[in-house]
């Protein structure tokens, strides 16, 4: 058996879980059983394993959402403070449903909760962002160290205690930022940087580099005479009175606007809430942000062979990569199903 | 070229029936000064308020804030826009510390643009002008005057409050003086040969807007179309760059008290030899911003001969490539580069702390999220934002890049983003 505890109530009351290999569904234990004696254990005086719940990886796995349920009303009818699920160790289904139950957990009974980890585990991954997950080695051979710095953090969560950077405390980076204030000013900071980077020392930046996807941009398979183009913009368009609420900035929305019988787009008609760039000249001709009057041209001339009777449109400034992601992916889905070959994508 | 800034500290600012420095009390006569700034026919009322550190006060509808300077052996005042256009940086020049002259915008309805400063409580240890006297001057505009007269026009009554302000201590012994001295970048006494030579790129602004015609930024000029170009950080220091009239995390103040000309002057001929000033702005073009990225490129590197350089940016997203263009361009010529970056993320992830990914372009300093949400807790008084004030009064929220001096984007604060 690999012990997962789970733990309640801050003061005394502290709950496990634990997982076993097999079909087993989910079995309730009153107080600390399995790992979860090694976080009594860490607990000491600071607080008791109220109950173990011990669960079948297999079954976590196989039907995540009814166990993430299950489990979620067991931890509730136990009322703990604190959740603590595994350390899962390099265990993958395991690590998998610990990181599932703790963001259920918090997310759905505002209960903190905390699991462990080895770092290749792909529990990791899937939920740092909204979990705490202690870095533990790949096997339980140093189980009560790695338990004791779960408990650790897991008390200063359900005691409400600030947490404070992931290397000081021990916790896998949750890729998300906060402000704080440091000890020197940016400039200092940024010339012994430069000096560290002259003299071939170490250099810490204090940004992680993107990993942007590359996305490769496919091949037209027709001839330009024989394909449907679509416009599709950033940079703002909207018809007057902006129905489709888009933001100003940060957006999170676009809007589908026809451009059926129209030769080109009437001022009179559009509007601009973009406050990244200056709209005074888009607003004053639409054409130029969306130029829809020379596709019409060339859809006229056989250049193209068809325009697009729907223009794509949306606000591109300070919008996050996951709105960016998760647009772009439903208007290519509407582009291709309407039969679209190519688009013609203007940016401010 | 040697510049001298003569430093009298200011503990106590008074309103009185004359204008002068008392030892480190500074009394000021509010008529005398209103009248200065009433001959601006782009204003019509103008108000000056006197806060103070530690007064349970809020700065409402804050546009810019101006240190107090004034050039003694006639030299210009911020040359080209107060003063006619003339060389700055050398000479000797008035500096008050402890006061600071804050310029609020009474025009625009959009105040999400603006900033707030708190006197007290704990937003006024994360922002120099927290910790400041400030003489804050609401003006109004006259009927008919558009935005960029108006902004132009407040502006210029900062500089002269500034300029009004640091001539009191034409007589006074200073407290300290600061020497600023730099001999031309290419000479180098041998023993001090072996220095890697480091320059700063500064940006000075953005044309995500176009600056107006009144909108001077380096002595005086708009810099529309400017290509990069080679300053004396003197020259910085002393007045010849502004901020622009669009600038969230920025002042003119800390500009002229420039952090990392300072940081760079303190380890010259130390850890480093200071190289120069490169200005540059950036560009809302692609064609723009790649000539401008070479040629900033091209003088860090074949003219000034710099092995490393430090860059910095102010606006926006756009800007923030712009410079990481720049660096990219420094990186392909052998220069070594470390940038300044703001959090540009809008929803704290760490992915989207930046909008680039350059090869070389890997050390990286930042000045935290500007978007980051900061509690305001009530005070007792408002003052240059009337219409505003039962808001600000009460406890309220703004963001980090709403607080005015939390976050200065040249490098001046110790706010910073840190992924967890």
């Amino acid at each position: 058996m690999r012990g997962a505890p789970r733990l309640r109530r801050g003061g005394p009351n502290v709950g496990g879980l634990g997982a076993i290999s097999g079909p087993h569904v989910i079995d309730v234990v009153d107080g600390a059983v399995g790992a979860a004696r090694a976080v009594q254990q860490a607990l000491g005086d600071a607080g008791t394993v109220v109950a173990t719940v011990i669960c079948g990886d297999n079954y976590a796995a196989e039907h995540a959402d009814r166990a993430a349920a299950e489990l979620v009303a067991v931890v509730a009818a136990a009322r703990p403070d604190l959740v603590i699920a595994g350390p899962a160790f390099l265990a993958g289904r395991y690590g998998v449903a610990c990181g599932a139950l703790c963001a259920a957990v918090q997310a759905q009974l505002k209960i903190p909760a905390v699991t462990g980890m080895h770092a290749e585990n792909p529990g990791v991954e899937l939920y740092r962002r909204q979990v705490y997950v202690v870095p533990t080695g790949s096997e339980a051979t140093r189980m009560l160290d790695e338990v004791k710095r779960l408990v650790a953090l897991g008390l200063k969560l359900a005691r409400g205690e600030a947490i404070g950077a992931p290397a000081a405390e021990g916790y896998f980076a949750r890729g998300v930022t906060r402000n704080v204030v440091v000890e020197a000013a940016a400039a200092d900071r940024a010339v012994a940087m430069l000096l560290d980077k002259l003299a071939g020392r170490p250099v810490a930046s204090e940004v992680p580099r993107p990993a942007f996807p590359r996305v490769p941009a496919p091949r037209l398979i027709k001839t330009l005479e024989g394909a449907t183009i679509a416009l599709v913009t950033d940079g703002g368009l909207v018809p007057r009175g902006n129905p489709d609420g888009i933001e100003a900035l940060n957006a999170t929305r676009y809007g589908a606007y026809s451009i059926e019988g129209k030769t080109g787009l009437d001022a009179a008609q559009y509007d601009n809430p973009h406050r990244g760039y200056d709209t005074t000249w888009v607003k004053q001709d639409p054409n130029r942000l969306v130029p829809v009057d020379v596709a019409r041209e060339l859809e006229q001339s056989g250049a193209i062979g068809k325009l697009h009777e729907t223009v794509y449109s949306t606000v591109g400034v300070a919008t996050t990569l996951a709105h960016s992601a998760r647009m772009g992916q439903e208007i290519a889905e509407k582009l291709r199903a309407a039969g679209v070959d190519a688009v013609i994508l203007t940016s401010t | 070229m040697r510049l001298e800034l003569r430093w009298c500290d200011v503990e106590e600012l008074t309103a009185a029936s004359a204008t002068r420095l008392a030892g480190r009390r500074l009394e000021v006569d509010l008529d005398a000064l209103r009248a200065l700034l009433s001959s601006d026919a782009r204003l019509t009322r103008i108000r000056l308020d006197l806060v103070h550190p530690d007064e349970r006060c809020r700065i409402g509808r804050v546009f810019d804030v101006i240190a107090p300077r004034a050039k003694v052996d006639g030299g210009e005042d911020f040359p080209g826009v107060l003063g006619r256009v003339a060389r700055a940086g050398h000479g000797r020049t008035l500096a008050l510390s402890g006061v600071a002259v804050v310029a609020t915008d009474q025009q625009t309805e959009n105040v999400g643009i603006l900033a707030v400063i708190d006197m007290a409580g704990p937003n006024a240890v994360l922002s120099a002008f927290g910790r400041t006297h400030n003489v804050v001057i609401s003006a109004w505009p006259a009927s008919g005057v558009d935005r960029s007269d108006y902004l132009a026009a407040v502006r210029l009554a900062a500089l002269k409050t500034s300029v009004y302000l640091a001539q009191t201590a034409r007589d006074a012994k200073p407290d300290r003086v600061e020497v600023f001295e730099l001999p031309p970048s290419p000479r180098v006494p041998v023993e001090l040969a072996h220095l890697p030579r480091v320059a700063y790129v500064f940006q000075i602004h953005s044309h995500q807007r176009p600056t107006g015609l009144d909108e001077g930024i380096l002595y005086g000029d708009p810099v529309r179309r400017m290509l990069p170009t080679i300053v004396h950080p003197n020259e910085v220091l002393d007045g010849a760059v502004l901020r622009g009239f669009m600038g969230r995390s920025v002042t003119t103040w800390a500009t002229q008290n420039h952090p990392m000309i300072r940081a760079l002057y303190a380890q010259h001929g130390r850890t480093l030899w200071f190289a120069g000033v490169v200005v540059t702005v950036a560009h809302a073009t692609e064609p723009e911003r790649v000539r401008s990225a070479f040629l900033t490129a091209g003088l860090v590197a074949h003219t000034l001969g710099a092995d490393g350089a430090v860059l910095t940016k102010i606006g926006g997203g756009a800007p923030h490539v712009d410079m990481a263009q720049a660096a990219a361009q420094c990186e392909a010529l052998g220069v070594r580069t470390t940038a300044v970056v703001e959090d540009m993320s809008t929803d704290g992830s760490a992915e989207g702390m930046l909008l680039f990914d350059f090869p070389g372009v890997d050390a990286l300093v930042n000045v935290g999220s500007s978007q980051e949400p900061i509690t305001l807790p009530a005070m007792d008084r408002v003052v240059g934002a009337d219409d505003l004030a039962p808001k600000l009064l009460g406890e309220t929220r703004t963001t980090y890049g709403g607080l005015c001096g939390a976050i200065e984007q040249i490098g001046a604060t110790r706010v910073m983003a840190e992924v967890r």
